[in-house]
């Protein structure tokens, strides 16, 4: 590491002095201003020899064999009580009498899992979740920036927006078959209104709680208006968008769902409530199970962006992490 | 940057400051922060601004740097009258203003891609400061990895990345610890030495505002105005050795008595008469929460 070897200060203070250049490295021998702590700091990383990963495995285990017991005793109890009710048939005011055993959800998976019908549901589902949920970005992060920076699209779209915002999405299914030509649009439109607000205030919020020393600072390293939107307020409300389309994926699925249950043909929620009406108990599992597979792939996904998209964040900085 | 324009450059940098006041409030809650300030900061030069806080100095530099409108009285720079912020402007925060989002290296970058200079020399441009403030090694580190001390040597660095012509300085190594404090003093001397910009420097460290600069504004309370300018005679470049010499520590003296004076006038006026004596009898039992 060459910093390694910049340790000694030798300042050539008469010589730097006379020099015309401004701002253009001084043609003088050795750093003029050097810190050794720091630089010997990283040196010292970097010469560190890498660790096999079996090695950190085992390490990793060790320190953490109470937590990873803690998850297992944490799946194991659920899928115990689950077991348990079905098996003796518990009738306590709570009542396990017609609810489908562990093993005959099993069943069902491995009968239903590469069938049409089951995979054209998904398809269905995770298309219109993508639409909604697609085009929620779209309009509510310019839309978030606008009037989180300027006072006047404020005044002029908070009103409505905190009226409407109380509405839950699902209040809307009937609204929204009116208005929609066809129940799929209307469908998708439930969908887009449930991740709509989450995303959009929390990119609001995140404008107005931003640090206004980095704004100052864009300024006056002449950014101008379009910069200071691109290149600093965006990236500094990454982490609060973030958050939003976290949530804003959970109420999509939530809004998604009961939107297919009421007005559907076809989708995870529609499959889910024929499953039912059909006194098809195994399914209804089974349906129940697939959607909460599908949201949590989709906030994993979300996830995996944001880390992808936001490296800075896992250094503890992001003041919303 | 070619060699020429920093010549021109060179003999630019002129901080002139005129009757500068400031009133913060409306009505009934007007507060005066600063009234009939003048004062400037010749090209080249090092000027520490230093008062009690409160005393409206670092409301002065941030009329400087563009980002509050004066009342009355205007800042010009080279003559022309400061409009709004910009990079011919450089400022150095004393809370940490670095992109989080950006490595330390694209943060000195960041003002040279607004004037949409190509990636390759602003790369290089950045990685030359970045060798000469010791910070080469951690060209790719995110500011959240750094040091505070750290983090301000490449906000210097940053603001000297566009070639401005004068530094604004608001108490940049308030948030750090003393003995950092004084190797950044170090730093900075050092660094100023070889670019020779006009700084306008903001402390409440006397220590500090002598060792720094070639001449010391020391402000009143509030409202702020220029209570005394103070040139400091000390030979440059200077060194750390140097703060033991008589010459600087009856420096210290003088301008600890005056600040002194003005901070004891600024908590009121019954201190006048009984000095700390009748402060100290004031406090009684309860405590120092009852009194302020």
């Amino acid at each position: 590491m060459q910093a390694a070897t910049q340790t000694s200060i030798a300042v050539p203070r008469a010589q730097s002095a006379a020099k015309p250049e401004h701002l253009v490295a001084p043609a003088v021998p050795g750093p003029p201003v050097v810190q050794t702590e720091a630089a010997a700091l990283v040196a010292a990383n970097e010469s560190r020899p890498a660790i096999p990963a079996a090695v950190r495995l085992t390490r990793w285990l060790r320190n953490n064999a109470l937590s990873v017991f803690l998850w297992c005793m944490s799946l194991g109890l659920l899928f115990a009580a689950w077991y348990l009710g079905t098996r003796y048939r518990i009738d306590l005011f709570i009542r396990f009498t017609n609810i489908p055993a562990p093993a005959e959800v099993f069943a069902k998976v491995t009968e239903v899992a590469g069938s049409a019908k089951y995979m054209t549901n998904i398809g269905i589902s995770v298309r219109r979740i993508f639409t909604g949920f697609g085009i929620a970005i779209l309009i509510a992060l310019p839309l978030g920036l606008l009037i989180g920076r300027y006072r006047s699209a404020r005044d002029l779209l908070m009103p409505a927006i905190e009226v409407l915002r109380p509405i839950p999405a699902i209040a809307w299914v009937p609204m929204s078959i009116m208005l929609w030509p066809t129940t799929e649009v209307s469908i998708v439109f439930i969908t887009f209104l449930g991740s709509f607000f989450p995303i959009l205030l929390n990119t609001v919020h995140g404008v107005t709680a931003m640090d206004p020393v980095l704004l100052r600072a864009g300024r006056c390293l002449g950014a101008n208006e379009a910069r200071m939107f691109w290149n600093v307020i965006l990236p500094g409300v990454l982490p609060h968008i973030f958050t939003g389309l976290a949530v804003g994926m959970g109420v999509a699925w939530v809004s998604l769902i009961a939107a297919e249950m009421i007005s559907g043909q076809f989708g995870v929620g529609y499959f889910t409530w024929e499953a039912y009406s059909l006194v098809n108990y195994a399914e209804i599992a089974l349906g129940m199970i697939t959607i909460g597979m599908l949201g949590l792939l989709c906030s994993g996904a979300i996830r995996v962006v944001g880390h992808f998209v936001m490296p800075w964040a896992s250094y503890g900085g992001g003041k919303n992490r | 940057m070619s060699v020429q324009m920093d010549e021109v450059k060179r003999a630019q940098g002129l901080i002139e400051v005129r009757d500068l006041g400031v009133i913060f409030g409306e009505y009934e809650s007007a507060v005066e922060a600063v009234a009939n300030v003048s004062m400037a900061v010749q090209p080249g030069e090092f000027v520490s601004l230093i008062g009690p806080s409160g005393c409206g100095k670092s409301t002065l530099l941030n009329i400087a740097a563009g980002f509050v409108q004066p009342t009355s009285g205007n800042v010009l720079i080279d003559g022309k009258p400061v409009q709004g912020p910009s990079a011919d402007r450089g400022v150095v925060f004393q809370q940490y203003s670095l992109f989080p989002w950006l490595t330390v290296r694209k943060n000195v970058e960041f003002g040279l891609r607004m004037q949409n200079m190509p990636a390759g020399p602003r790369e290089s441009a950045a990685r030359t400061l970045l060798g000469l403030a010791g910070l080469l090694a951690f060209e790719n580190h995110y500011p959240d990895q750094l040091s505070g001390g750290m983090k301000q040597r490449v906000g210097i660095v940053r603001a000297l990345a566009t070639s401005p012509q004068v530094l604004l300085m608001d108490e940049p190594f308030g948030a750090l610890d003393a003995q950092t404090c004084v190797v950044m003093q170090e730093i900075l001397t050092n660094m100023w030495q070889q670019f020779r910009i006009s700084v306008l420097f903001i402390t409440h460290d006397i220590e500090e505002a002598i060792f720094l600069s070639d001449k010391v504004y020391v402000m009143t309370a509030r409202p702020g105005r220029i209570k005394a300018e103070i040139p400091v005679p000390l030979a440059r470049p200077r060194t750390a050795d140097m703060t033991a010499s008589a010459e600087f520590t009856g420096m210290v003296q003088q301008l600890k008595a005056l600040i002194r004076a003005e901070s004891l006038a600024s908590m009121g006026a019954e201190l006048k008469e009984g000095g700390l004596k009748g402060f100290g009898m004031s406090v009684g039992p309860k405590g120092l929460a009852d009194v302020v």
